[in-house]
């Protein structure tokens, strides 16, 4: 006849558009570091929809896949406590970004150590070249100090400067916010892509 | 130090094999490729050549055709006293835990009553029996949630080699690396986990043929097996 039939023209269609499952979302590999109690569980577990509740302290690592719309992080979230952090270092390799997590309503000497631990990440010769999220979490805490006293204390503009790192305030109460703070760090992923590899 | 993304099993060999190398070596090197030249010369691919073998390596578990019959080592082959604590299956389109298994920590758990005989069955910690819905072989994507410990000695390049078979069919390969282990740390791991396409024809017979879905997960230290788990699964739960 020389027609096809309304299925077979449908089947015929489908079978030349849908060649496949659509691309696969870019994948980046984080770590995620911090004092203890800083909440990066916590903020890692409501990135992917999972219960708040029956949150331990991290003995290890804890690795997830947090799915966004247009990229997947596996995160490596690592212990925060005295013991732990010695080892931080022993899972920078093979990182394309980092998280850093603090307790904005932590006591001065804890601030003064989550001061150190982020310095020497940002000059650690695995992560110097690399885009940090620095969250400034439990916002929602009477004693937590602005984003403004957080960046002035931690010296963030002369310490970081050439350096490309994202400073946000957060609290688990907004989580919307919080993946907005990632969506900006997917943003400095991708561009890192686009760059021309060097040594 | 190893990376710790996920590596699944693409069909046919990763990498391009170099000149001279035959296909079945290909397929049987892993990602990261065998250094070892002696391997290279005759790979043993049975299961009755493993058990010869002193050191079970990745690269020997990689060309298994089926679940294998008997474990390739020995429960003290464990000396970094590695433990599995909890298994967690999430469908990651509804959030829902289809599954979540956990081991009694230490102080729940009864003392363990002298045994003069010398019957305990060391196997029984190595083996997990699953029993699914027919729904569950329609998941498109999971999370599985494992979490271990460790004991005191540090675990340099921790790697998991997981293997699934319908009879003698190749399902599923997971090759995953957890890279260093903190001494006397308890670590999780979640990766997302494509279900292979099945054919109706395949999912009637799993479903039909309870058990015959089987497992095999091969831990290394330094490409080295210290650690042989079994499962095997029925999807005709609830039926």
């Amino acid at each position: 006849k020389g027609f096809l039939s309304l299925p077979d023209a449908v089947t015929c269609f489908r079978a030349l558009c849908c060649k496949g499952p659509p691309p696969p979302r870019p994948e980046y590999d984080l770590v995620c570091i911090g004092l203890t109690g800083s909440g990066k569980t916590s903020l890692l577990s409501q990135l992917c929809s999972e219960s708040p509740e029956n949150i331990v302290s991290t003995t290890g690592f804890s690795i997830k896949a947090v799915p966004f719309q247009n990229a997947i992080l596996n995160v490596k979230e690592l212990g925060g406590a005295d013991n732990i952090r010695k080892y931080w270092s022993r899972y920078y390799q093979g990182s394309q970004g980092v998280i850093f997590v603090l307790d904005s309503a932590s006591s001065e000497d804890d601030l003064e150590t989550a001061r150190n631990e982020l310095h020497s990440a940002l000059q650690h010769p695995q992560l110097c070249t690399l885009p940090f999220l620095i969250l400034a979490n439990h916002q929602d805490k009477p004693a937590a100090r602005s984003v403004q006293e957080i960046k002035k204390y931690f010296e963030l503009e002369p310490l970081a400067r050439g350096k490309r790192w994202i400073l946000k305030p957060c609290s688990l109460d907004d989580m919307e916010a919080v993946k907005d703070s990632f969506t900006l760090l997917i943003s400095l992923l991708e561009e890192r892509e686009l760059e021309p590899s060097r040594m | 130090m190893s990376s710790s993304r996920p590596r699944v099993a693409a069909p046919g060999p990763e990498k391009k094999p170099p000149p001279g190398a035959g296909g079945v070596l290909s397929r049987l090197r892993g990602r990261r490729g065998s250094g070892d030249a002696a391997l290279r010369a005759g790979l043993p691919r049975s299961e009755a050549e493993l058990l010869e073998l002193e050191t079970v390596r990745p690269e020997h578990v990689l060309g298994l055709g089926r679940v294998t019959e008997n474990y390739l080592c020995k429960p003290e082959d464990n000396i970094y006293n590695i433990d599995f604590t909890r298994f967690k299956i999430r469908d990651l389109e509804t959030g829902t835990v289809l599954f979540e298994i956990a081991k009694p920590s230490a102080s729940e758990q009864d003392d363990d009553e002298e045994d003069d005989n010398g019957d305990v069955d060391t196997s029984a910690g190595r083996f997990v029996r699953y029993q699914f819905t027919p729904a569950f072989l329609r998941l498109r994507t999971v999370g599985a949630t494992v979490e271990f410990t460790v004991g005191d000695k540090p675990v340099s390049n921790f790697r998991m080699i997981e293997r699934h078979y319908f009879r003698d069919r190749l399902l599923k390969n997971f090759d995953f690396d957890f890279g260093f282990c903190i001494p006397s740390s308890r670590n999780t791991c979640e990766h997302i986990y494509e279900f292979p396409q099945l054919s109706e024809d395949l999912i009637r017979l799993m479903v039909e043929h309870p058990y015959e879905t089987r497992s095999d997960s091969f831990y290394f230290v330094d490409n080295k097996l210290i650690m042989h788990n079994k499962a095997d699964y029925a999807y005709n739960g609830g039926q």
